[in-house]
């Protein structure tokens, strides 16, 4: 046996290697970056120097602010979308279930830059279909992208239209796993179908609506793509910069790590505090 | 309480028909038993008394109304499914009460009904369990209670002790009997478990491939099949079937020879048909219709293949030419493996079948 085990252990050096020198010690060494002034030469341990600033910065406050304002609107609507995409892809009165379904999935193996091209595209001030559809109703045409509020419900519903149908594929599992005659027993109870929804199936749900939720929170907390392409860097004038953009800008820009390895670890600790205390709210009681 | 009543019920899946034409009348307070193996449309037809299929033709009359466009709830009936379908995140309490709750039922009546059924099956200290903490046979009895509480006129039960171990099917089996005495009320009950049937209906109405075979008493069934599926599905272990061969007739019997035993012979008295000469028929023998050698009116040899001792009664696998036959015997005359011996058959305890499977009586 232990012959077995030291043979296997042969074959998956290769991978630990490479697994612990990109993953591992990335982490472990960004921890580190977190502790160090890396704007002077050679860097110098200072711990104080990103965390006390991180503190007192208005950037990550922005940041901060703009990202937990989608996380709580947005994800809560998609998952409330996702729910009932789900529920209508599991009605036996649809027809084309199969296309219906891959509608929906199809957002996420769309590029990203791609989509966020034809998102600019759509809320475009002058040429946008949806500025358009706004005049066509007689409302005024909306300045998308020059507005903090407009350019985030922007992204919001970029963001709500990429991932909602990969969430409903996720719910729709989790409803096709309830069994049908729990459903048929609440009929001879004489419980309507909706409140059959709210009584059976949510709850029935909830531990795939939590899951899904934690995906979502984790996915919010690094939210780059958006904000860098659909509003330009985070415009107007910072006013949709998220947490992962303000890494970016720091890291990548400025080329200070250590202050970006400070973020970095900040959004890592926000989404698992999130995460918990989602957890802690939904758990299932003794 | 009330009776229930099948008038040519009709049942098809798209251009499957699956039931064809039931007649059955179910009286008010009776136990009837729908049996037959899987796929003969036994759940099929309680779920269309339950309104949960519709009915493709015919009439269903639940206390005298016909049923065919009432919804499930209105037809005064409960139903105990075979997974028993409780809801999973609801305690005991909560699953017996819930549908009370959901129509607004006044909270006083909703807990005198809760308590009376957890008084009835003995479940009042597992009130706030899940049900993934309680045993199959105690979801099984949640499941009856939330049946109870509806206080239906008609309980419909679609195999709810297949789920259960050998023991505790037995035990459940006297608690639903004891169940239909206290309250008195028409239970319809489905299973694939001929001993089931036996043990709990008033009647059994026997099916196959949609068809009703027969209806009527369990020892009715057992004593007087209407054909060979019947004869074959009732009773355990199961008739035995010997092709044999009309040789003479008269006006009051048929002999006929058993082609695979030596030329036997049999004469078997008959009231109603009479077969033609040579015609093939089968006779059917229950196991512990064989007797010693002599005792009866044909005399077969026999050798034992593999023996079953249960105590009370053996069970012999034997051969026989070219058919094999269980024979029943006492503790006392057991017989082991290779033995050889002569069983005898009395034409009384025989019965005889037609090529196509129908009884000749």
């Amino acid at each position: 046996m232990r012959t077995q085990n030291a043979t296997a252990y042969r074959f998956l050096t290769p991978y630990l290697l490479i697994f612990a020198i990109f993953w591992i010690w990335p982490i472990i060494s960004s921890f580190l970056i977190s502790f160090q002034a890396t704007r002077t030469v050679p860097w110098r341990f200072a711990p104080a120097f990103n965390w006390g600033r991180l503190i007192g910065d208005p950037a990550f406050y922005n940041a901060l602010k703009n990202t937990l304002l989608i996380l709580v609107i947005q994800v809560p609507v998609m998952i409330a979308l996702a729910i009932v995409m789900a529920v209508l892809l599991n009605s036996p009165l649809l027809k084309a279930r199969g296309l219906y379904r891959f509608a929906f999935f199809a957002p996420v193996v769309v590029g990203e830059v791609a989509y966020s091209a034809v998102f600019r595209l759509m809320f475009s001030l002058d040429f946008g279909i949806v500025n358009k559809l706004l005049e066509s109703v007689g409302l005024e045409k909306i300045d998308w992208f020059s507005n903090v509020t407009p350019a985030m419900a922007v992204i919001m519903i970029a963001v709500t239209w990429r991932w909602a149908g990969y969430n409903a594929i996720i719910i729709l599992a989790g409803l096709q796993s309830i069994p049908e005659d729990v459903y048929e027993a609440a009929t001879l109870d004489r419980v309507s179908k909706l409140k059959q929804f709210f009584y059976i199936t949510l709850p029935l749900l909830k531990p795939v609506i939590v899951f899904c939720a934690v995906l979502s929170i984790i996915g919010t907390m690094q939210l780059f793509t958006e904000p860098f392409l659909i509003t330009e860097r985070g415009g107007p004038g910072g006013g949709t910069e998220t947490l992962g953009l303000l890494l970016y800008r720091q890291g990548f820009r400025s080329l200070n790590f250590g202050y970006a390895s400070a973020v970095a670890y900040t959004m890592a600790g926000l989404a698992i505090a999130i995460t918990l205390v989602q957890l802690w709210l939904t758990r299932e009681p003794k | 309480m009330a009776a229930v009543t099948l008038t040519n019920v009709v049942k098809r899946f798209g251009v499957f028909e699956v039931v064809h034409g039931a007649n059955i009348d179910i009286a008010d307070g009776e136990f009837v038993v729908f049996v037959g193996p899987s796929g003969c449309g036994k759940s099929t037809l309680l779920r269309m008394i339950a309104g949960l299929e519709d009915i493709s033709g015919g009439k269903i009359a639940i206390g005298g109304k016909v049923m065919n466009d009432v919804e499930p709830a209105d037809r005064g009936i409960a139903m105990v499914f075979q997974s028993y379908a409780l809801y999973p995140h609801m305690t005991v309490e909560q699953n017996l009460s819930f549908g009370l709750r959901m129509n607004g039922n006044p909270k006083a009546d909703t807990d005198r009904r809760v308590k009376r059924a957890a008084e009835i099956l003995r479940i009042d200290e597992l009130m706030q369990r899940r049900p993934k903490q309680l045993s199959g046979g105690q979801r099984q009895r949640v499941a009856i209670g939330r049946a109870i509480v509806r206080e239906p006129q008609v309980f419909l039960f679609d195999e709810p002790l297949s789920n259960l171990d050998a023991e505790l099917r037995v035990q459940m089996r006297v608690e639903i009997s004891r169940l239909h005495k206290e309250l008195g009320v028409t239970m319809i009950y489905v299973t694939h478990d001929q001993t089931e049937a036996m043990t709990l209906a008033d009647r059994i109405v026997v099916l196959k491939a949609g068809n009703v075979e027969q209806i009527g008493a369990p020892l009715d069934l057992y004593d007087d099949p209407a054909n060979r599926f019947v004869a074959g599905f009732i009773g355990s272990p199961k008739m035995n079937f010997l092709s044999a061969k009309v040789v003479e007739t008269s006006n009051s019997a048929a002999t006929v020879e058993l082609v695979n035993h030596g030329g036997a012979r049999l004469r078997k008295p008959l009231c109603d048909a009479f077969p033609a000469i040579g015609a093939e028929v089968v006779l059917g023998v229950r196991p512990e219709h064989f007797f010693e050698a002599g005792e009866g009116d044909c005399d077969i040899p026999v050798k034992a293949d593999v023996a079953e001792h249960l105590g009370s009664v053996s069970y012999v696998y034997a051969n026989a030419g070219a058919e094999e036959l269980i024979v029943e015997r006492e503790a006392s005359r057991q017989r082991a493996s290779g033995d050889h011996f002569t069983v005898s058959i009395k034409a009384e305890r025989a019965l005889l079948f037609d090529k196509k499977g129908a009884r000749i009586r």
